[in-house]
């Protein structure tokens, strides 16, 4: 997805956009017209949220932090109707009034509600059908990072968003953090020579917690909507935020943070549009109990321009947590905390000429989202990166699971003769769920 | 006929002279008999350990008791290619002080286990071989306090004084591996977690031709006053220390290794059957018999997510692994599952070892005395593993309503990319 195509398509989907508000223009109240300082409502971003639990209320919280009330959410989602309840307070609060429709089906959400943009955190093993049913509603989309728990899963989003020429932002925030951006556009404009190597530390795995008791689901959960495409398990207490560490529903903090740290080394190293030809590396298991995840990995990715990129756990590399660029002429390392560090501290006051690479500079990620939305152009975190740094991570994973070197075919998108790797594209879906077509 | 029985005898005799010399099996000589540590059960469990390895073959050689006479206590060392300490009491004579230092100096191997660092105050000599120790008198003329900073430099503390040595409460606790490149601890997990262990901090020592491969890990203070403390009445806690843990020693030729772990109990206790104090101290066996590790990190070494336990010491073979899976119960156990995984990925898409597993996969699929559990593990792992071997099995699966989603996902991805 170029640049020059979304510009192409913005008028074409701004006019949707309006007529949307046009036609629907009961969504919002006519106590909230425009006045006190909050935009008119035809410049609001009508927006609704799947999934609102941690993630998904955080997310939420920070649109509705955004100034002028550009962010207007009409309904909410969720399996757990006390997180619907408490997403609607929320919103309710934040509107003034009691009109937040609640949802505990994405289907009858998507089918009934018409927005401008939907917000979407949830488990990864559910990504692939509500991502793209979502996107094949001709709306703007939030969308958690990782992009999908498989690589079948990652193409089919990645294909309907290019369909529907959606305007996508992925949950990567670090993009919109300064030292992250600064790190990245050293790194891109040769400040340490020309990229050779880059080392990615993500978290170490926690500690288990055995395997406790089936038990009695609680009476606000619809648990066989939450496992939905994943297997049949009696519940045995794991759900909100620790589904994390089970197999079936994630890959571990590697699957989660690559959407962070690898992301932003892709973006410093100028990859956003390449895939490892080459992965190898292993991970360690826990042997007892039912999280099942990687506690630590450790894989070497090599891309067809030469460079290597390794990611492990961040208890493996010296520099801990974070992206850092090496060059021939020294390396630059970037971490949260407003973490901006070089080999020679002089590297850091380089100025960047006016002829020099300038990416992308967005000062708050929300704000950043609602204003693509409404002016069509791409977002700082859009989802062809997303999806580059998500096969970073599930390739790994392959590598760990068959303990071989996982070759790809970056033309044809496939692992290069290695029937069994190939399986491990995709996982199959529990009936009656399909990964849908584009 | 004569000559048929001389060549039979001479193949037996060459049999039985190479088993003896097997290339790895490494005579070992375990020394106790004293201490204040409970070496009775210690002693049996370690040469349970290192025998059922098969790289070691473990004597054990008691001393007199305490305040006995120990002048006739002469251990031949120049048999053994190791000898294991799991001692602390009584002075040796001269002549086994000198004959032990030379044959460390020659290139002997040595264990010191858990409190055996805190034997030989006085024997200069045994303090370097054990680079670091602690108790029995030891202050700072032993030597300085050693230790990582939390950023994992090297700490030598040679100006604090006191006394060397504490014990911790029984604990299981975090061990970070801090140095990978040594052949002891290359491949381990940086952070693993070890069983109902006695910590032995604060060890002094000289440090000499010494390599700390790994520590403990202690919590992380608070660096700023806790709310609501009054002004000027909170003094920050020093930094954190991350103290030996695993310690590896030059002497001479010799090559000693240091074990601060495995505190026993009755029948060895979880600290000597938690692995990674198993897999440690038999790698750390092996290097200072050898100077090399031709052991595998095994599947079952700890991670920072829990110990892991091998109550009978022995490693988990494939036949166990398959043995124990058929009545697989993750309330009970994962870990049998989790073994065959790890086979499969050191496997490394090697034909002949996949199809191995396979075809005991397909065993426990036929096999009517296994559990549904155990079967829907297996179909879910040849879902992507297996071949044609196991496509009927599989089929076969159809009819049972419990299988019926894990033989619907096998055999759809079994289609896949064949």
């Amino acid at each position: 997805m170029t640049q020059k195509s979304n510009r192409r398509d913005f008028v074409k989907r701004s006019a949707a956009a309006t007529a949307g508000l046009f036609v629907f223009p009961s969504i919002v109240r006519p106590s909230a017209l425009g006045l006190g300082g909050m935009l008119p409502p035809s410049d609001r971003v009508v927006i609704g949220s799947i999934g609102v639990g941690s993630q998904g209320m955080s997310n939420m919280r920070d649109f509705l932090r955004l100034k002028n009330g550009i962010a207007q959410f009409v309904a909410v989602c969720d399996v757990d109707s006390d997180r619907q309840k408490q997403a609607k307070e929320a919103v309710d609060a934040a509107n003034r009034n009691k009109d937040c429709r609640m949802y505990g089906d994405f289907r009858e959400f998507l089918e009934k509600e018409k927005l401008d943009a939907v917000s979407l955190a949830l488990p990864d093993h559910w990504h692939g059908i509500i991502y793209t049913e979502t996107i094949n509603k001709k709306v703007a989309v939030y969308g958690e990072k990782p992009l999908s728990r498989t690589i079948e899963d990652a193409k089919v989003i990645r294909a309907a968003a290019m369909k529907n020429n959606t305007i996508w932002q992925t949950g990567s925030w670090q993009r919109s953090q300064s030292n992250f951006h600064r790190g990245a556009e050293l790194a891109i404009n040769g400040r340490v020579g020309k990229i050779k190597y880059i080392e990615v530390g993500l978290p170490d795995g926690g500690r288990g917690i055995g395997t406790p008791p089936v038990q009695e689901v609680p009476a606000n959960v619809d648990w066989d909507m939450w496992l939905g495409p994943a297997p049949k398990v009696p519940f045995r207490g794991v759900l909100h935020w620790d589904w994390r560490w089970i197999l079936d529903y994630s890959g571990g903090q590697l699957t989660d943070w690559t959407g962070h740290h690898v992301d932003i080394a892709n973006w410093g190293a100028g990859m956003e549009h390449d895939t490892p030809i080459e992965v190898a590396g292993h991970g360690v298991y826990p042997a007892e109990g039912i999280y099942n995840v990687p506690v630590e990995y450790d894989f070497i990715c090599k891309y067809a321009n030469g460079i290597e990129m390794r990611v492990a756990n961040s208890s493996r590399l010296k520099l801990g947590m974070g992206t850092t660029w090496y060059g021939d002429l020294g390396w630059v390392h970037t971490d949260r905390g407003n973490v901006l560090t070089a080999s020679d501290p002089k590297i850091l006051e380089e100025v960047i000429g006016e002829n020099e690479i300038h990416l992308y500079k967005s000062e708050n990620h929300y704000q950043n989202f609602l204003d693509c939305v409404k002016s069509g152009k791409e977002t700082v975190a859009p989802l062809e990166p997303a999806y580059r740094a998500i096969l970073v991570a599930l390739l790994g994973e392959i590598a760990m699971t068959t303990g071989q070197t996982i070759k790809w075919d970056p033309e044809k998108e496939e692992i290069i003769d290695n029937p069994r790797a190939s399986r491990l594209l995709s996982k199959p879906y529990r009936k009656p769920w399909e990964l849908p077509t584009i | 006929m004569k000559k048929t029985y001389f060549i039979l005898l001479f193949a037996a005799l060459t049999a039985l002279f190479s088993a003896c010399q097997k290339e790895g099996v490494y005579k070992t000589l375990i020394i106790t008999g004293q201490g204040d540590h409970n070496w009775e059960y210690s002693s049996p469990v370690l040469k349970q350990i290192l025998d059922g390895s098969g790289l070691f073959k473990a004597d054990i050689l008691k001393t007199p008791a305490k305040g006995g006479d120990m002048s006739a206590f002469k251990p031949d060392f120049s048999k053994y290619k190791l000898v294991v300490l799991d001692y602390s009491g009584d002075s040796w004579n001269d002549a086994t002080k000198t004959a032990f230092v030379d044959y460390v100096k020659n290139g002997g191997g040595v264990v010191v286990y858990h409190t055996s660092s805190s034997a030989f105050p006085e024997w200069k000599e045994y303090n370097e071989m054990i680079g670091l120790g602690g108790f029995n008198g030891r202050d700072e003329s032993a030597g300085p306090l050693v230790f990582l900073s939390r950023e994992g430099d090297l700490v030598v503390d040679d100006t604090t004084k006191g006394m060397a040595g504490t014990m911790a409460e029984k604990a299981d606790f975090e061990v970070r591996t801090v140095n990978t490149d040594h052949p002891i601890t290359k491949g381990l997990p940086v952070r693993w977690m070890q069983a109902g262990d006695v910590m032995l901090g604060n060890l002094r020592g000289p440090g000499k031709n010494m390599e700390i491969l790994a520590t403990n890990s202690p919590r992380m203070q608070f660096r700023r006053p806790p709310a609501g403390t009054a002004p000027g009445t909170w003094q920050a806690p020093p930094p954190p220390r991350f103290e030996p843990v695993l310690m590896a020693v030059r002497y001479g030729e010799g090559r000693i290794f240091n074990t601060v772990l495995g505190h026993a109990e009755e029948g060895g206790g979880p600290a000597m059957q938690s692995v990674g104090f198993i897999v440690t101290l038999l790698r750390g066996a092996e290097w200072a018999a050898s100077g090399t590790v031709t052991q595998e990190v095994p599947y079952d070494f700890p991670t920072a997510a829990a110990p892991v336990l091998r109550p009978d010491y022995l490693p988990v073979t494939l036949d166990v692994a398959f043995e124990q899976i058929v009545s697989y119960d993750i309330s009970k156990s994962t870990k049998y599952y989790t073994f065959i995984k790890s086979q499969i990925a050191l496997a490394g898409g090697d034909e002949k070892a996949l199809l191995a597993i396979e075809r005991k996969m397909v065993d426990v699929l036929k096999n009517p005395q296994a559990t549904a559990d155990a079967k829907k593990l297996i179909l879910n792992e040849l879902s992507w593993m297996g071949t044609e071997y196991c496509h009927q099995a599989i089929i076969d699966l159809s009819s049972d309503p419990e299988l019926s989603d894990e033989v619907e996902f096998a055999l759809i991805r079994l289609q896949k990319a064949n």
